[in-house]
């Protein structure tokens, strides 16, 4: 148990997938000009991770193995994001269309997000068992959520104050990015 | 000779990495070697090139509806065989870049030179935008590993990626005492880019300012 | 041999799955309320998001 929260204070803050690994800088950069729109995006990325990491690893050791298709591994896991984006936006649209207001744009933003295939793929490299896959699959996304939170209510700040030319857009984002970054790394002292 | 403009544009004015702001996810994460960037810089001009010819012969006959599934299709098997041809015969690459070959497929350079231009031009032409794409990403990762390389180890170490123990170049260009070691973490990764880019886009406005003066 | 003939069946099958899924998706009807929905993003060029702007201009012509 204790090893587990372990993984998952690891995979939130110390080894957090945007600040340490720089995956998913797209949505990063794209989606954090308003607190509103980084929480949808969050939400509806922890969601897809989940769902994917679950069908992947299960496809992977069902199928893949026995069948000794393991070099299919990438082809197949991208392709199965990509179907399962489109299946949950469909359903969300038929059935609630509620949901669908809050979290529907964001959806067709996370087929080629990297931090979903990045988990998929980690699951099985570090040959997790399923409590292990459970809880970094989770930690993964909740941490990209809280840092593109985090992050967007900075660029709110960021766009009432005078920067210089060069820098203005992204440029004073990814500085932004390495400060938080630095401050992250602060933590690395809790496990 | 529009044809050599539009090659040397995709080095540094439009550059991929620093004026588009794509696959930044991989420019970040792998520049803390030039071993790591010049593998991951050649990985990608050879998926991007082919990626490209193929999207283009294929151009006429794929449905309009179904373009980016076939696109995500043709790209996910390119890399596939890549990572395959790296696991054989560059294992010590392999294991730097580690899960960084495979995250070629969601590099958003590869499916945005496909959607932009392979599915508009002919072959001819959209090979070489994937060879000009992709040495703009190349010169960009290379340029960012250098700078890192040699602030946090004090030198640049160039190995065969074929065969490790061989060295090519070996430079020591200050002692290690005065190395800045947080050039090597993610937040020299971060910063590094900021300037790198902002420095391009402050010649992007130099140029653009020169060419209106023109016209007056 | 079995092996990559089962391999070349599966893939066939994931990418027929996933072109199917794509036109269902694309096929089904927006909820009331949602047709002007925009994500309020310009900073990342991803052409495989359908809020890229290169779509609306191609679907536009």
């Amino acid at each position: 148990m204790g090893e587990l929260i372990t993984l998952l204070v690891t995979c939130v803050l110390i080894n957090n997938v945007i600040l340490n690994q720089f995956l998913g800088m797209c949505p990063f950069m794209g989606v954090s000009k308003k607190q509103s729109s980084a929480l949808g995006m969050g939400v509806a990325v922890v969601f897809v991770i989940v769902v994917a990491a679950l069908v992947t690893y299960g496809l992977y050791y069902l199928v893949l193995v026995p069948l000794g298709l393991e070099f299919m591994e990438l082809i197949t896991f991208i392709l199965v994001i990509a179907s399962l984006v489109q299946l949950t936006e469909m359903f969300i649209k038929k059935y609630s269309p509620s949901l669908y207001k809050s979290l529907g744009v964001y959806l067709p933003l996370i087929t080629t997000n990297c931090v979903v295939l990045n988990v998929c793929l980690i699951n099985i490299t570090n040959a997790y068992d399923f409590s292990h896959m459970l809880v970094y699959s989770v930690g993964t996304p909740l941490g990209f959520a809280l840092v593109l939170y985090i992050f967007s209510t900075i660029r709110e700040r960021l766009d009432l104050s005078s920067v210089p030319k060069a820098f203005q857009g992204n440029g004073i984002a990814l500085i932004c990015a390495a400060i938080m970054s630095m401050a992250f790394s602060g933590l690395a002292g809790i496990v | 000779m529009n044809r050599i403009q539009n090659f040397k544009n995709g080095l540094i004015k439009d550059n991929p990495v620093f004026s588009l702001f794509l696959g930044i996810c991989s420019t970040l994460a792998i520049t803390t070697s030039i071993n790591n960037a010049i593998g991951m810089g050649v990985s990608v001009i050879i998926v991007l090139t082919m990626s490209n010819v193929i999207i283009s012969m294929i151009r006429k006959i794929t449905p309009d509806e179904i373009r980016i599934p076939v696109y995500i299709v043709i790209i996910a098997t390119l890399v596939t065989i890549i990572q395959m041809l790296i696991q054989a015969f560059a294992p010590a690459l392999n294991e730097s870049l580690g899960v960084f070959i495979p995250l070629i497929v969601v590099n958003c350079i590869i499916l945005g030179r496909a959607e932009s231009f392979a599915s508009k031009n002919g072959v001819f032409d959209s090979a070489l935008d994937g060879i000009g794409m992709g040495c703009g990403y190349t010169l960009a990762v290379l340029a960012m590993s250098v700078i890192r390389e040699v602030l946090s180890t004090g030198g640049i170490l160039i190995t065969n990626p074929f065969n490790t123990a061989q060295v090519i170049l070996d430079l020591t260009l200050f002692p290690e005492d005065f190395t800045i070691s947080l050039f090597g973490s993610p937040v020299g990764a971060f910063i590094t880019f900021a300037c790198l880019a902002a420095a391009v886009g402050a010649y992007k406005t130099h140029l653009d300012s020169k060419e209106k003066a023109k016209e007056k | 041999m079995i092996k990559y003939i089962l391999a070349v069946l599966f893939f066939a099958a994931l990418v027929l799955i996933y072109i199917g899924l794509y036109l269902m998706n694309k096929k089904t009807p927006l909820p009331e309320g949602c047709e002007n929905l925009k994500a309020d993003c310009e900073g990342c060029h991803d052409y495989a998001c359908l809020h890229n702007p290169a779509h609306k201009e191609k679907e536009g012509n």
